[in-house]
C-alpha cells in the first residue's frame, strides 16, 4: 500500500476546507446551536425527570453522547451527501483524477477532512456542555477527542463505502435510516444500552457508535475505565474503518475507471 | 510576460520518446456495447492530432484509455513511454486533460480553481504563485481572478478549463471537444492559445466536430466511426484521398448532361465533386443556380461518415 498521508492527499484536504471556508460562521452556529437545543430540550424535559443515570447527573450523561452523535452525523453527511455531489453532480472527482492524484489519495483526503468536520462539529458540542456545567472532567473530555477523531473516520469511511454503491439521492435515505438512527436510538446516546432487551442489545453492540461511546463516557464523566476494554473498543473502529475504506475504494475503482 | 516565456520556463522532460502515444489494437466494451473495436494509433511528439468522428464514435473513450481513466478491454496503449494503465505519477503530471464536461469546482474562485489544481500536480506553493497569475494572463482571466466559477459565461470558463489543464506545464494536452458550444469570438481566442502551445512543441490530441478547427489547428486528422478507424492523413491528403477538388452546389432542378460521378443529394440541391470546375459551369444553362468552393474537410467527413443522423 503506497504511503496515503502525502501532499496530495493533503491537497485534497485544503480544498475541502477551502470551500467550508466561505461558509464558515453559518457552519459554526449551526454546530452549535444544535447542540444546545438538544441539551435545552433534554436536560430539562427528561433531566427534570431522570436524576442521576449510571452515577452521574442526566445531562454529564447526555454531554459525551451528543459529542459521539454529533462527529458521527458530521463525518456520515461529508462523505455521503457532500461527497456524491462532488462525485456525481459536479464531477468534482472526475476532474480530479485527471490530475496526478490517485483514487486512494482522493478518499484518503476526504476521509481526512470529513473526520476534521466531525471533530469540529464534537467540539462545539463539547464547549457548550462544559460551559453549561454538563462536563465533570474537563481533562477527560478533552481526552476523548483524539479517539472521537478515530471513530469519526471510522463513520467517514461507512459513508464513503455507502457513497460508492449509491446509485441515486434515494439510496442515502437507507444510510440515514437503517445506519445514522439506529446509532441515536440504540448506542447509548440518551441511554444506557443496558437497558435493552437482550436483542436490542446485540444489534447496538454491532454499530461502532456504541464503542465510541463506551470509551469516552467514562472519560468525560470522570467514571471507570479498563484498559483492556478500551482498546478492544478501538481495535473495533480501527479494523472497521480499514474495511469501509478498502470496499469504498475497490468499487469506485470499478464505478470510475471500468 | 509574453505567452512565449510562461510556456519556456519549465524543464525540458527527461526522456524523448519517439512517440508520445502508441496505442496498439485498442478495445472497449461497456457490458455489450463494442465502443472502441481496435484502434492502432501512433503520435509522435509536438504534433496536432484531431480525432473526428459522428458521436458515440469511441473519441472519448479512445482518450480516456490514453490517459489511463478507463481501462482498456483488450490491446495496449503507452504515453510518453509508459504503459496507460499504470502510469506512475511523473507521466501523470506532464499530461493535461481539458474535458468535454465544465468539471470546473463550483465552491471555488476562477484563482483558487488553478491553485487548487496546481497542488494536484504536486507544484510548490511558490511555483503556484508565480504560475497561476501567468496563467490567468495568458487566458485573459485576469480581471475575473475572484469571481466564483458559476457567474463566468461558457468561453470564459473553457479558458479557465485550459488554464487548468496547462497548470502542471504537461507535454501532453489532450482536449476533448474544447470550442464546443462557444461564440466565434471565445473559440478564435482559444485556437490562438492552442496555437502558441503547439509552437512550444507541445503534443495535442483534440476531439473536434468543427471541420474548421481541425483544419485550421490540427496537422493530422484521424476519422474514426463505429470503434474503428476509418483514414488519417493531413487534412489534403484526405480530401484528395476521398473527394475530388472541387464542388458545385446546384439547386434543383438539374441542368441535364452534368457528369454525376461523384454526387451528395442535399435535398433542395446537390453538391457536384469535380476535378475541374470551370468546364462543368462553361457547360451549365445561364439561368442555373449554384455555389462553387474547393472541397473541404467536412465533404470528407460526411462521405465516410454518411449523412444519417446519430442521436446519441
Amino acid at each position: 500500500m503506497e504511503a496515503l498521508l502525502n501532499r496530495y492527499t493533503f491537497a485534497v484536504w485544503q480544498r475541502n476546507a477551502l470551500t467550508w471556508r466561505r461558509l464558515m460562521w453559518s457552519s459554526l452556529a449551526s454546530n452549535v446551536a444544535n447542540p444546545l437545543i438538544f441539551l435545552f430540550a433534554f436536560g430539562f424535559g427528561l433531566g427534570s425527570v431522570i436524576d442521576t443515570m449510571q452515577g452521574v447527573t442526566y445531562l454529564a450523561f447526555i454531554v459525551p453522547g451528543m459529542m459521539a452523535y454529533s462527529a458521527m452525523f458530521a463525518a456520515t453527511f461529508e462523505t455521503t451527501i457532500s461527497a456524491y455531489a462532488r462525485f456525481k453532480m459536479q464531477k468534482t472527482w472526475d476532474a480530479m483524477l485527471s490530475s496526478p492524484l490517485t483514487l486512494a489519495e482522493l478518499l484518503t483526503g476526504e476521509l481526512l477532512w470529513a473526520a476534521c468536520k466531525g471533530m469540529i462539529s464534537c467540539s462545539c458540542v463539547l464547549l457548550v456542555g462544559a460551559l453549561w456545567g454538563g462536563v465533570p472532567s474537563l481533562l477527560g473530555g478533552v481526552l476523548a477527542l483524539p479517539v472521537l477523531f478515530l471513530a469519526a473516520l471510522c463513520f467517514a469511511a461507512c459513508g464513503l463505502a455507502a457513497t460508492a454503491h449509491a446509485s441515486s439521492w434515494e439510496f442515502f435515505s437507507y444510510v440515514f435510516t437503517f445506519w445514522v438512527t439506529p446509532m441515536f436510538m440504540f448506542s447509548g446516546v440518551f441511554f444506557e444500552v443496558a437497558r435493552f432487551p437482550e436483542f436490542i442489545q446485540i444489534l447496538s453492540w454491532v454499530l461502532p457508535m456504541t464503542h465510541l461511546i463506551e470509551v469516552i463516557r467514562p472519560l468525560a464523566t470522570g467514571g471507570p475505565l479498563a484498559l483492556t476494554a478500551v482498546l478492544g473498543h478501538i481495535l473495533l473502529l480501527v479494523v472497521l474503518t480499514a474495511l469501509a475504506f478498502t470496499l469504498a475504494h475497490h468499487r469506485l475503482r470499478r464505478r470510475m475507471f471500468d | 510576460m509574453s505567452d512565449q516565456q510562461i510556456i519556456d520556463s519549465a524543464e525540458p522532460a527527461a526522456v524523448e520518446e519517439a512517440f508520445v502515444i502508441e496505442a496498439r489494437a485498442l478495445t472497449k466494451k461497456f457490458g455489450e456495447i463494442d465502443a472502441v473495436r481496435g484502434i492502432d494509433l501512433t503520435i509522435p511528439k509536438g504534433r496536432c492530432i484531431g480525432l473526428l468522428g459522428p458521436n458515440g464514435a469511441g473519441k472519448t473513450t479512445t482518450m480516456r484509455m490514453i490517459m489511463g481513466l478507463t481501462r482498456p478491454t483488450s490491446g495496449s496503449v503507452t504515453v510518453l513511454g509508459e504503459e496507460a494503465s499504470r502510469l506512475p505519477r511523473s507521466t501523470r503530471a506532464r499530461i493535461g486533460l481539458v474535458p468535454q464536461d465544465n468539471n470546473l469546482d463550483p465552491d471555488l474562485s476562477v484563482r483558487q480553481n488553478l491553485e487548487v489544481f496546481g497542488r494536484y500536480y504536486g507544484l510548490l506553493p511558490a511555483e503556484i504563485n508565480e504560475r497561476v497569475p501567468q496563467l490567468l494572463d495568458f487566458m485573459q482571466l485576469s480581471q475575473r481572478a475572484k469571481s466564483p466559477v458559476m457567474g463566468l459565461s461558457g468561453g470564459m470558463q473553457r479558458r479557465l478549463i485550459l488554464a487548468r489543464a496547462v497548470i502542471g506545464n504537461p507535454d501532453l494536452i489532450i482536449l476533448d471537444e474544447p470550442t464546443t458550444g462557444l461564440d466565434p469570438q471565445a473559440r478564435v481566442m482559444i485556437w490562438r492559445q492552442l496555437l502558441v502551445l503547439k509552437n512550444q512543441a507541445k503534443t495535442l490530441l483534440l476531439t473536434t466536430h468543427y471541420m474548421d478547427e481541425a483544419e485550421r489547428l490540427c496537422d493530422d486528422i484521424v476519422l474514426i466511426d463505429n470503434g474503428r478507424i476509418l483514414d488519417q492523413g493531413t487534412p489534403r491528403e484526405l480530401i484528395r484521398r476521398h473527394v475530388k477538388p472541387q464542388v458545385i452546389e446546384i439547386r434543383k432542378p438539374l441542368p441535364r448532361h452534368l457528369p454525376l460521378s461523384q454526387t451528395e443529394d442535399l435535398g433542395d440541391s446537390v453538391l457536384l465533386f469535380v476535378d475541374d470546375a470551370e468546364a462543368v459551369i462553361r457547360g451549365m444553362p445561364a439561368e442555373t443556380s449554384f455555389q462553387h468552393r474547393p472541397a473541404n474537410l467536412e465533404d470528407v467527413f460526411l462521405r465516410l461518415t454518411g449523412r444519417q443522423l446519430r442521436e446519441n
